[in-house]
């Protein structure tokens, strides 16, 4: 029984999910750093608890005020959204401890989905494909070499310890073999200090392919389609679409099984994603699971017409899921793009500050999901990510234009955004033609700036 | 904007059964389950009881310290397994009949499972046996009445008895009110039980924790041989609220805390709690026997050359030479010839002179008592140490130290650098001539070995307070004076401007001084001496003093103190 839902988390997801709450009849408590007293979701909530200082460690992340802010305020629920504690083990079993619901999945569920190996070898056990990898620790060239045929070229061999693309080499043949990895292993030892490699296929030109999977407690699995998620710059999504020009009716299926087949092995329950990378020849591979709710599933939300938020309350306080796979229909073209206060000719640096006007487009076949308003100051100290625009129209072609035509009205003035770059790449050939990747961004910074 | 105005309209009105799903009866409220979170005193955070007891009881937000349990702080600092608890369940009697008094006794066993206020018995630590003795505040406060001083005063006595170090770790709010004038004679009783271990020439160590105040501060926590407190530790006589009302003012921040102690000379140093069990262990093994490893001291030296006399070097050159800003200065000496120095702070009356350096540390593996008058290597240190002169805090921290070397059977070994004795009103009015006079006496008649190294300035009787040695040694381009040659000027010929003249007449030279039987060695230097070619000298200087313990520690304390005698008698 859920009466009283604690958002422990801020800006327009914290606002996201106050609104399903308050559809719901479910009063709501926000908590807030000592930096965002102003903020859209303190202002939005039934009740709202300063937690700390405006550092999210002391704030945001601090589990200790959190779980006393819920006791206090007697709300029987949390609800994490993303980043922050969403994918903390801890903070979920901590919640368990103190009889609070946390609107997830189970805390060893998280952490078992958390680390990386593990979360691999559970879905390899259920036959969901995974990158083939060596297994084990490898320092020299020779070993390495006979792992990279075993698993096929082209291989990248990669730091254990490794991030930032440092000790990261690829390999196209056996003959250049020998030189990658001499050079991605003298970087690492460089950089970490360490030498130990791991060795990987390399999947060439892949798209971001993510199923969004929905559990409930009694052992329903159902998958509401994907998301393709390739537009990203540095790991960053920018733009998310569903579903993906990429997929055939045939693959959507065969991938969508083997999502709901992973989310059944790990036990999950709740709202989830699995993303996969795909190749260009139709093979994929799962890369990690998702515990908690993502910022693109809008457009999910638009094409199924399944408010997941709501579900993942239902879900939290016991209920069956509301569909059944067969009634999951995809229904036309939605594309969110990701509005941030940043300055993409200066390095994307953020630009925090007042928002002095504002004008957000509305009409027919558009949602904006944002946490800013007029004369707020967006506080330099969290995320800045501070809108979702999202379209939806019958196709792929209508909806670019709807998108097109909607960045096209936005007026945010007082901070830098990146409107204007993301109206680039809704007009950018290659994205209106459905031929991108993950690299996509990469390749085209070089066009336009 | 008034967003909050404009909301209203969209909030939930408060009812009961608003909730979304339906009447099934189930779960207890939300709860933070007893124990999960605690507060932290300092900063008032809640935080996770089980972040505080991995984290060493330690705020992991503020970084202020929790008080910790005897048992818990047992476990944190003993090797594993040999801790042996002794006289647990003496029985507690209850001088004054004070009513109630039995029943809170009762009361408080039962809830902290102690017996009294203070944990006694023996362990391990690092390997080296050593009685212990831990006070727990959740017992009264870690009051001291009858079983707590005699839980004491046993276990010292039973150090005494089979040789062992004492290590107690105090905090108490001071004497037990309930047992009255019995409590009072606890002081007495403990203290003197430490007077018969120290006498026995053993090791007694106290780590201070909050709060340590009252009668078990003016007993047997404050006369460790070496004392350690706590970051931030409350440390005091009388508490600060009484001290507060009595004089009617308010007290300066800080006040009576570890570092407030450190500063005023009172314990020898503060000790981050991961670091205490390493420090104890370091302490206890620098204070069991180890005998010098001979020939250790690398091959013997090729001196680049001899050190060349007045005639080929002016006088005013070398006095020059020997207040150069890059010269060595005293620390340099320390870590390049030595290992495991510990320093110890204070002179337990009134400050810690930080132109002065002490502490224990070891030379080829045999502990040492090292002191040295230090400048500081730049001119933020060079303020702090005062230049290098010390105030009378500086020559009693040293003597302290010395006598505690006679204690432990140490060699001490000093390093002199200093332009004389501080020259100021409060060096003056706390007794500049006395802690000077008072060395020079006592150095005399030390009972173990001492060498005394001029590195650079040997100013007057500043130097002398710590060269009142079997041997005194100076660098080429040291000098050791009765004064500096421009007070010299300036009292015979008033006029300071003619220094350089002075210095030629004074014989302050390493070599007139050797040539006067004044010093008994003269090390070479390299030419512009700086830290970068140093090690030639530190060579040449570990094998030297490597020969002067081998003969010294060797005779016996009756000839060594007679041969001094002489040593100045017959100049």
């Amino acid at each position: 029984m859920i009466n009283k839902v604690l958002i422990a988390n801020r800006g327009e997801i914290a606002v996201r999910i106050i609104r399903a709450c308050r559809e719901m009849r479910i009063e709501t408590v926000a908590v807030y750093s000592q930096a965002d007293r102003e903020a859209l979701h303190t202002k939005l909530a039934d009740e709202a608890i300063c937690i700390g200082p405006a550092p999210s460690k002391e704030s945001y992340l601090s589990m200790e005020q959190i779980i006393s802010a819920t006791v206090i305020s007697g709300a029987d629920a949390i609800h994490p959204g993303f980043g922050f504690l969403s994918e903390n083990s801890k903070f979920a079993e901590l919640c368990q401890q103190c009889n609070i619901t946390f609107i997830g999945p189970d805390a060893q569920v998280i952490a078992k989905l958390g680390n990386k190996q593990e979360a691999r070898n559970t879905m390899a056990a259920a036959n969901v494909p995974v990158i083939p990898g060596s297994t084990e620790a490898i320092y020299d060239a020779q070993t390495g070499a006979q792992i990279a045929r075993e698993i096929g070229y082209p291989v990248i061999v990669k730091a254990a310890l490794g991030g930032g693309g440092k000790g990261m080499r690829v390999a196209y043949t056996e003959e250049e073999f020998e030189q990658s990895f001499q050079t991605a292993q003298k970087e690492t030892e460089l950089a970490f200090g360490d030498n130990t490699m791991y060795i990987e296929r390399y999947v060439q030109n892949p798209r971001h392919i993510e199923f969004q999977i929905l559990a409930d407690a009694y052992g329903n699995v159902i998958h509401l389609g994907e998301r393709d998620c390739s537009i990203q710059r540095n790991h960053q999504k920018m733009i998310e679409e569903s579903p993906s020009i990429a997929l055939t009716d045939s693959l959507r299926e065969e991938m969508g099984q083997a999502a709901v087949r992973a989310a059944k092995a790990a036990g999950y329950v709740n709202a989830g994603t699995i993303e996969f990378l795909l190749d260009s020849s139709g093979k994929y591979y799962f890369m990690e699971m998702n515990t908690r709710i993502q910022v693109e599933h809008p457009v999910t939300e638009w094409v199924t017409g399944i408010d997941l938020v709501k579900e993942q309350i239902r879900i939290a306080s016991g209920k069956k899921l509301s569909y059944t796979q067969e009634e999951v229909r995809l229904t036309g073209h939605a594309i969110e793009c990701r509005i941030n206060a940043e300055n993409p000719k200066k390095n994307f640096r953020p630009s925090p500050g007042t928002v002095t006007d504002m004008y957000l487009p509305g009409g027919k076949g558009i949602r904006i999901d944002s946490a800013i308003y007029s004369g707020y100051t967006i506080p330099p100290y969290y995320d800045s990510m501070v809108a979702k625009l999202i379209v939806w129209a019958k196709n792929r072609g209508e909806a670019i234009r709807k998108m097109q035509s909607a960045l096209g009205e936005v007026i945010i003035e007082g901070i830098d955004t990146n409107v204007d770059y993301q109206y680039e790449i809704l007009n950018h050939p290659d994205y209106l033609s459905g031929n991108i990747d993950i690299e996509f961004i990469e390749k085209m910074q070089g066009e336009i700036v | 904007m008034k967003l909050d105005n404009m909301f209203k309209k969209t909030r939930l009105p408060r009812r009961k059964g608003v909730g979304f799903a339906d009447t099934s009866a189930d779960t207890a409220k939300p709860e933070i389950p007893e124990g999960l979170l605690r507060k932290c005193n300092m900063c008032k955070a809640a935080i996770m009881t089980e972040d505080v007891e991995a984290g060493g009881y330690i705020c992991p937000k503020c970084g202020g310290y929790f008080r910790v349990h005897a048992y818990r702080r047992i476990e944190m600092i003993t090797d594993e397994n040999t801790f042996e608890e002794w006289d647990r369940g003496l029985a507690t009697k209850n001088p004054l009949k004070f009513k109630g008094y039995e029943e809170k006794l009762n009361a408080l066993q039962e809830k902290t499972g102690l017996d009294e206020a203070v944990v006694t018995g023996k362990a391990k630590i690092g390997g080296v046996e050593t009685v212990l003795g831990v006070c727990d505040g959740r017992f009264l406060m870690a009051s001291m009445g009858e079983v707590v001083g005699e839980k004491i005063a046993k276990a010292v006595e039973r150090a005494t008895e089979q040789r062992l170090p004492v290590i107690f770790f105090t905090c108490s709010g001071g004497a037990r009110m309930q047992e009255g004038i019995v409590s009072l004679m606890q002081m007495a009783k403990t203290s003197a039980a430490l007077k018969r271990h120290s006498d026995a020439g053993l090791l007694y160590i106290t780590v201070l924790t909050d709060p340590t105040t009252g009668g078990v501060t003016a007993s047997f926590a404050m006369l460790g041989d070496v004392i350690l407190a706590e970051p931030k530790a409350l440390i005091g006589f009388a508490g600060p609220r009484v001290i507060g009302q009595t004089i009617g003012q308010k007290l300066p921040a800080g006040f009576q805390r570890s570092e407030f102690l450190l500063e005023h000379g009172f314990i020898d140093g503060i000790v981050e709690r991961f670091q205490v069990k390493e420090t104890l262990s370091l302490l206890l093994k620098l204070h069991a026997d180890h005998p010098m490893e001979s020939g250790t001291a690398g091959k013997p030296m090729v001196v680049s050359r001899e050190w060349r006399d007045t005639k080929t070097v002016s006088a005013w050159e070398r006095v020059l030479a020997s207040r150069k800003k890059d010269r060595p200065v005293g620390k340099d000496y320390i870590d390049l010839l030595f290992t495991d120095f510990t320093e110890l702070h204070g002179d337990r009356y009134f400050a810690d002179d930080k132109a002065v350096i002490g502490g224990i540390a070891r030379f080829h593996g045999m502990p040492v008592t090292v002191l040295a008058q230090e400048k500081g290597r730049d001119t933020k240190e060079n303020i702090q140490r005062n230049f290098g002169m010390p105030s009378p805090d500086g020559y009693r921290k040293s003597l302290r130290l010395m006598k505690q070397a006679e204690k432990f059977h140490r060699p001490v070994i000093c390093f002199v650098d200093t332009p004389g004795a501080f020259c100021g009103i409060e060096a003056e009015e706390r007794g500049q001539a006395e802690a000077i006079a008072r060395n020079i006496y006592e150095m005399s008649a030390l009972k173990v070995p001492v060498l005394s190294i001029v590195i650079g300035e040997g100013g007057s009787g500043g130097a002398l307070a710590m060269a009142t040695a079997d041997e005194v040694w100076m660098l080429e381009n040291s000098v050791y004076s009765i004064l500096s040659p421009e007070g010299f000027a300036s009292i015979l010929w008033k006029d300071s401007a003619k220094a350089q003249e002075a210095a030629e007449v004074m014989k302050l030279t390493a070599a007139d001084l050797y040539e006067q039987g004044i010093v008994e060695q003269v090390l070479p230097e390299p030419p512009d001496y700086t830290v970068q070619n140093m090690k030639e000298v530190t060579d040449l200087l570990e094998k030297r003093i490597e020969g002067f313990l081998e003969q010294y520690v060797n005779i016996d304390t009756e000839a060594l103190t007679q041969r001094r005698y002489e040593r100045f008698r017959k100049m």
